[in-house]
């Protein structure tokens, strides 16, 4: 190996190598040994620094990975039409979609923005955007029977507008956690930690009443 | 540059047929993937095995990758849905339960123990760490900004020559003998000597 | 190629045996909340009642200390979160951090609480006084008894501990219910399940790991994001003070069973002036008021009525008589909307304040 190469390699490793040379060092990272375990080594200085539990330096996962992946039928060409996969955002609904049984659609309008599946609506919390009503407008635990011991699905709660500052209401959220019972205070403080960053959007400012510290 | 122009060109390699290249992106991306799902099972072993399913099923769903978002984006959606199935399923059985050592209930401590959160993961990376740092804590502090500002504020080439007031060129050489400088300590202590001659083969 | 391993072995070693002994260490003095029940695990005591193992659950949670992950399923979304609680010389600090890329976390050392929302590029810091922290947790009175059915329905292994199932179903559809998988050996809640009137489980908490231990650092308190850019949001000083000027405020009705427990006033970060707190229980489910001091002028009142739920809890704003009141809990939609429309501006009769 010689510097040039080597230091084409370190550039590759932070995504600053040309496209072409990049093509060109990928075909032979993939074969030279000693270029991957350099490679490899890069990553582990990486983590190193920035103080990741659980570093190894000649882990076994890859060489696991790479044990089961050449057992792996070869990938073909890509040519075959494939489905491919939606931004983050889609892919992230679709995956919590398999957390819900068939037919349930998931309604619960989080107070950070409006849910709306398959749409990718923007969050302005500024605006006062209805939301999407998912065809009914029954409160809770009204029709059904009572079945004690039941996992059955809640059905939607009415949809309503949500037109609440970001701040205001998480103060609210903590405030109120200090005098919860500890369950409820565990729950409500789950529900706020908990949000979905494709629809929340980092770009979206955040409405603050005052000025910032105080 | 970026737009994960490195990633992509070793994942076309892999989905013409290269594994050899999966093999690169992999040790590229275990030690991120493996602290991502400790968030989900503190047990470093069981992490490696679900990163290991995560690689896997990275490389099955491989030809559907198109490049809408940046790889790495889309293996660690792939590791972060696998932990949670892991962890929530209900055919394994990932619930452990350190909850009085006190109690009359016999369940397996040894097994449990072990693979706690203190031995073996954590010693080898302070060995690791100590290493790394000592050795970046002797370079050069131009070398030092520049790998610093490169791993751990995570800033391009171009942010970094901006910051040290430096053209792009020097901020690449910099890294890069930076990182020379670190893996050399690293090999001599883990591969018993430096054995440049045949590196340089 | 030889690898460093031995000494990390032995290291491996001692620690497990380090954690075997560790039974033999004495819990601190606040940890030891042991009723006898439990030191005889096969023995059931008239103690062992329904809302027994309630009180002692609610003590285990407060009082031990652990670190845990659980998933948190709700409206149709699960994600995972860690917990970690600790008491230590009678000051309380806890962590609650999501694990599923949002990585908001919420991190209470003593007196000081911190929300992390790098979604927002944004800390929320308050200052509050440590001893609310256990003020106005509904101890479990006969009140409660009469408005919520509460017995072991079960005793179940789940995941090879040995739990009692205790349901607490509330008799009509002003409250929510919760279903409880208690752990016989320790009180921790290993699963829980908030259900409505009927039944239905809105909610569901079930841990994936849980380990209580005698010895949690400091640095498991330290949150993981770097905040580097972020906007900061602090409460001012003083909370008390701003509450002698303002009218008292009180509900005029209540649901049955809700009676006022704490009132204060607190000035929350980034918030424009002072409000005033009211806390309203049935003795499972709290609802707290919050009114804002200042009158708002009439053209700043965007919506009148705002709904907001947040999991499963609901909150809901209004205005009255030109004060933003809102009202949140672990209750349904309606519930808060009835209380914060009941809540009025007691003028100058003191009689007012001890109706309710």
């Amino acid at each position: 190996m010689n510097e040039e190469l080597e230091s084409q390699l370190s550039a590759m490793f932070d995504d600053e190598l040309s496209a072409a040379e990049c093509e060109l060092l990928a075909r032979r990272l993939s074969r030279d040994e000693q270029l991957k375990a350099r490679w490899g080594r890069y990553a582990v200085i990486g983590a190193t620094i920035r103080a990741e539990r659980g570093v190894r330096l000649h882990a076994a996962l890859a060489r696991k990975v790479n044990t089961a992946i050449l057992a792996e039928p070869a990938l073909g060409v890509s040519g075959a039409p494939q489905r491919a996969l939606r931004s983050g955002l889609r892919w992230r609904q679709a995956v919590a979609g398999l957390a819900v049984a068939a037919g349930v659609a998931a309604v619960s309008v989080f107070w950070l923005r409006a849910e709306a599946p398959l749409a990718v609506a923007p969050l302005t919390a500024q605006l006062a955007l209805p939301v999407q009503a998912f065809g009914t407008t029954q409160t809770a635990g009204t029709t059904v029977p009572a079945r004690a011991d039941s996992y059955v699905l809640p059905r939607a709660p009415a949809s309503r507008p949500v037109v609440v500052p970001v701040t205001e209401l998480a103060n609210y959220v903590v405030a109120h956690s200090m005098v919860s019972s500890p369950v409820a205070r565990r729950n409500l403080l789950s529900a706020f930690m908990t949000s979905d960053p494709g629809a929340a959007g980092t770009e979206e400012p955040l409405e603050v009443a005052t000025s910032n510290a105080q | 540059m970026g737009a994960d122009v490195s990633d992509l060109s070793l994942v076309r390699r892999v989905q013409r047929g290269d594994k050899g290249a999966f093999d690169a992106l992999v040790l590229k991306y275990q030690h991120k993937l493996v602290k991502l799902v400790m968030r989900y099972v503190r047990n470093p072993a069981e992490a490696e095995d679900i990163a290991q399913e995560a690689f896997i099923k990275a490389y099955r769903a491989l030809p559907q990758f198109r490049g809408d978002s940046a790889f790495y984006t889309w293996l660690y959606r792939i590791a972060i849905n696998t932990a949670k199935n892991a962890v929530v399923s209900r055919d394994r059985s990932p619930i452990e339960y350190n909850l009085d050592r006190s109690s009359d209930e016999s369940y397996d401590m040894q097994g449990r123990m072990k693979d706690s959160e203190t031995p073996e993961g954590l010693v080898l990376t302070d060995e690791i760490r100590s290493i790394v740092n000592g050795a970046i804590d002797a370079l050069p502090e131009d070398l030092r900004t520049a790998i610093v500002l490169r791993e751990l504020e995570g800033l391009s080439y171009e942010e970094i020559a901006a910051t040290m007031d430096c053209p792009v060129g020097t901020v690449r050489s910099r890294i890069f003998r930076a990182r020379e400088a670190i893996d050399l300590r690293l090999r001599e202590v883990f591969e018993g000597g430096l054995g440049r001659a045949e590196e340089l083969g | 190629m030889p690898r460093a391993m031995r000494s990390s072995e032995k290291l491996a070693v001692a620690a497990l045996a380090w954690a075997l002994t560790g039974a033999a260490l004495a819990d601190p003095p606040a940890q030891k909340v042991v009723p006898e029940a439990a030191a005889h695990p096969q023995k059931t005591s008239p103690l062992d009642t329904p809302a027994h193992w309630l009180e002692r659950m609610n003590q285990a949670l407060t009082t031990r200390n652990y670190d845990g992950t659980f998933s948190h399923w709700q409206g149709g979304r699960v994600e995972m979160l860690r917990i970690i609680h600790r008491v230590q010389d009678g000051t309380v600090s806890e962590r609650l951090a999501s694990l599923d890329g949002s990585g908001r976390e919420f991190i209470r050392t003593g007196a000081s609480l911190a929300c992390y929302l790098p979604d927002k590029r944004t800390v929320v810091v308050e200052q509050r006084p440590q001893q609310e922290s256990l003020v106005g947790f509904p101890a479990l009175t006969d009140t409660a008894t009469s408005f919520y059915d509460i017995r072991e329905v079960a005793r179940m292994r789940l995941n090879r501990r040995d739990t009692h199932v205790i349901t607490v179903a509330p008799r009509d559809e002003y409250r929510y219910g919760y279903r409880l998988w208690i752990d016989d050996s320790t009180a921790m809640p290993l699963k829980t399940q908030l259900c409505d009137a009927h039944g239905h489980v809105i909610e569901q908490v079930v841990f994936a790991s849980l380990t209580l231990s005698p010895h949690i650092p400091d640095s498991a308190f330290k949150p993981d994001v770097s905040t580097e850019g972020y906007q900061w949001l602090r409460n001012g000083t003083g909370p008390r003070a701003a509450a002698a000027a303002a009218p008292a405020w009180y509900a005029l009705r209540l649901p049955p069973g809700f009676r006022m427990t704490v009132r204060s006033a607190q000035r929350l970060p980034g918030a424009p002036g002072p409000v005033d707190h009211l806390v309203f229980t049935d003795g499972v489910a709290s609802v707290s008021v919050f009114v804002e001091q200042q009158s708002r002028p009439v053209t700043e009142q965007g919506a009148v009525a705002e709904w907001s739920t947040v999991g499963s809890s609901s909150a809901f704003s209004t205005v009255v008589d030109g004060h933003k009141v809102t009202a949140v809990g672990e209750v349904p939609p309606d519930t808060v909307r009835f209380i914060a429309t009941q809540v009025k501006a007691q003028d100058t009769d003191p009689a007012a304040l001890r109706r309710r």
